[in-house]
């Protein structure tokens, strides 16, 4: 059968965010901005940073993505995030390595909501006519310059964005334990651009993925969408492959 | 109705040499089985780097090699990648006329584009212009195997005036096909009067309508070649056994293991957004079917598992749809044994072939 991640969440919970619930109200981030920049990675690179429930992706690759959310419960903010593509059983998957949001309240609310692995640092959406820019920056020093080059309208239909995975200790049958959580956005587009996707600087340990290098440019995309973070539908043991240990905890979106 | 075997060539990790041959061989003693059963074709794919789901990446060699131990059965690119990356059009000419020579006139030639970003990532070709491409290679392959000379200036590929050579054993020319994954593939098929090879899994409804249109379209169609290959196939699992429940549990398991080791090929548009990849190919199909290889539930609408009785009544309601042919997987990451395959065919060709066609004698007996 297909390989699977060799990363084992039970040995180093105390490094992951905590959720004081799995009840999470869903949040609204209409008219975002969002650039995403697909690089293929070597597989060796990746090793380590995969937990062991999911299957890596054929080839490997990440999805660097910079969001500005002009609205949101906490106010706008800008969000960077770094997903390595693979597999949560036949289904694509970014799993979600590191993430830097602009403001602490937004960094807050993410971690212990989601369980996204982020801190607040600068992080910068800027838009051109010859190029769309993120830079990120933690601590003064820049841990991301993209760029997608040339952008050229394209339909919305063309683009696809695919589910989040986050790891996280979270209240499960009376414990708090290490577990896999899907986040599925919604995705209304309004505008779509493509290019080509440019990384000047990547400094991989910032992004919790130390060795990973990055390889072949696939795509850059930009659009202005409505999207969401919804409430947690599902999540999985994270060390059975995901179709034995997923979990519907919520059932359809209708309730949000 | 005809029947065929379509061969991904799974081959489950890790990959030994040994282990390469054996699947190898035994795909090939399947074929000389089938040809004496009176099966109809033996189709290939062409791909590359797609890990356990497809060790296929030299189909005209595994099709030669079809042709050389067989007699009667037809071999088939199903299909052969029309992207200048891949194949170069005067080679793929050229190795189809000698392949059309040695099995004696039985070739049949699948074209199509590929739908992952694997591969075509993996070759550096761009998606945006795969279906451009593959409109100019079908075009160009029918006059390079009849035309005394041949010269061409297009988009993707040109040449000045040579003689290709050799030419195909057939006159005008082999079959040809695309294949049709896609949603809209179907047209593209009957415009260019080629052959519909059905490569999805879907359910009655959906292929019902795609063959109702092909149908429709063909009859005004402008040809590429030299005539109108107007014929359906579609592709399905395989594994025939006495009793239904154990037919259908191992039809399962090779179904389920099939489609888990699909999902995980990353299809273009998954990563590369691009108006040439609107659709997912058969990607979503499978992944509603497949959740996981040990999944208790699967789409069973249609499938050739069970005993002999539930096939045939699989196989008669794709004959009433306009099936001509269906081409059966029987195996993915040689979950089911060689023995089982083997009988498989044995038990279809006695119980259930003849219920659609009569066959000679010695078909029959072979089938004992």
């Amino acid at each position: 059968m297909p390989l699977y991640g060799t990363l084992d969440l039970t040995k180093s919970p105390a490094r992951l965010p905590t959720l004081g619930t799995l009840d999470t109200e869903a949040w609204a981030l209409p008219k975002a901005e969002m650039m995403q920049l697909l690089v293929e990675v070597p597989r060796t690179s990746t090793d380590g940073l995969l937990p062991k429930a999911m299957h890596p992706a054929l080839p490997s690759y990440v999805i660097f993505a910079v969001t500005r959310y002009p609205e949101s419960p906490v106010g706008p903010f800008n969000l960077a995030v770094l997903r390595l593509g693979s597999r949560a059983g036949a289904h694509p998957r970014g799993f979600l390595l590191g993430a830097v949001a602009s403001s602490e309240p937004a960094a807050k609310e993410l971690r212990e909501r989601w369980g996204f692995p982020v801190e607040a640092g600068d992080v910068k959406f800027l838009r051109r006519h010859d190029r769309v820019m993120g830079t990120v920056k933690k601590d003064g020093k820049t841990i991301l310059d993209g760029a997608l080059l040339d952008p050229q309208p394209i339909a919305g239909s063309d683009v696809q964005y695919i589910n989040w995975v986050t790891a996280a200790n979270a209240p499960l049958d009376g414990t708090t334990q290490p577990i896999l959580i899907q986040v599925d956005p919604k995705y209304t587009l309004y505008k779509a651009d493509r290019g080509k996707p440019q990384v000047s600087t990547f400094d991989a340990a910032a992004w919790n993925a130390p060795g990973l290098r990055l390889a072949d440019p696939i795509i850059g995309t930009c659009s202005t969408v409505d999207t969401d973070l919804p409430r947690i539908r599902f999540v999985m043991d994270p060390l059975k492959p995901v179709f034995q240990g997923t979990r519907r905890i919520r059932e359809s979106r209708v309730d949000e | 109705m005809k029947f065929g075997l379509f061969y991904e060539i799974s081959i489950p990790r890790p990959w030994t040499p040994e282990k390469e041959r054996t699947v190898y061989n035994n795909c090939l003693e399947q074929v000389k089985l089938a040809d004496e059963l009176g099966f109809d074709h033996v189709w290939a794919v062409e791909h590359h780097f797609l890990e356990e789901y497809s060790h296929c990446s030299a189909p005209e060699l595994f099709l030669t090699a079809c042709a050389m131990v067989t007699k009667r059965i037809q071999v088939g690119h199903g299909i052969v990648v029309c992207v200048p990356e891949f194949n170069h059009p005067i080679k793929i000419a050229e190795r189809t006329a000698t392949l059309d020579l040695l099995s004696g006139g039985r070739l049949h030639v699948g074209t199509g584009r590929s739908a992952t970003w694997t591969e075509l990532g993996g070759f550096r070709a761009n998606p945006d212009t795969t279906k451009k491409s593959w409109d100019e290679f079908v075009r160009c392959l029918p006059k390079m195997w009849t035309q005394e000379t041949f010269s061409y200036q297009g988009e993707f590929w040109s040449m000045p005036e040579r003689t290709i050579l050799p030419k195909p054993y057939q006159k005008p020319h082999p079959p040809m096909w695309v294949a049709v994954t896609s949603p809209g593939t179907e047209i593209d098929a009957a415009d260019r009067g080629l052959g519909s090879l059905g490569l999805s899994f879907a359910g009655f409804e959906e292929q019902e309508k795609k063959i109702k249109e092909y149908r429709r379209r063909i009859k005004s169609c402008e040809p590429v070649g030299a005539f109108v290959n107007e014929q359906v196939a579609t592709t399905n699992f395989l594994f025939c056994h006495e009793d239904e429940k154990t037919g259908v549990e191992m039809g399962k398991k090779l179904g389920n293991t099939f489609n888990y080791l699909a999902t995980q090929l990353i299809s273009t548009r998954e990563v590369y957004s691009s108006p040439s990849y609107q659709s997912l190919g058969l990607l979503p199909a499978l992944r509603r079917a497949a959740t996981g290889p040990d999944a208790s539930e699967q789409q069973t609408e249609g499938m050739a598992y069970g005993d002999p009785a539930r096939i045939i009544r699989a196989v008669k309601k794709w004959e009433s749809l306009g099936v001509d042919c269906i081409n059966f997987i029987l195996n993915a990451n040689e979950v089911v044994p060689q023995e089982q395959v083997m009988a498989s065919l044995k038990l279809f060709a006695r119980e259930v072939m003849p219920v659609f066609a009569k066959k000679p004698a010695d078909v029959a007996a072979a089938a004992e």
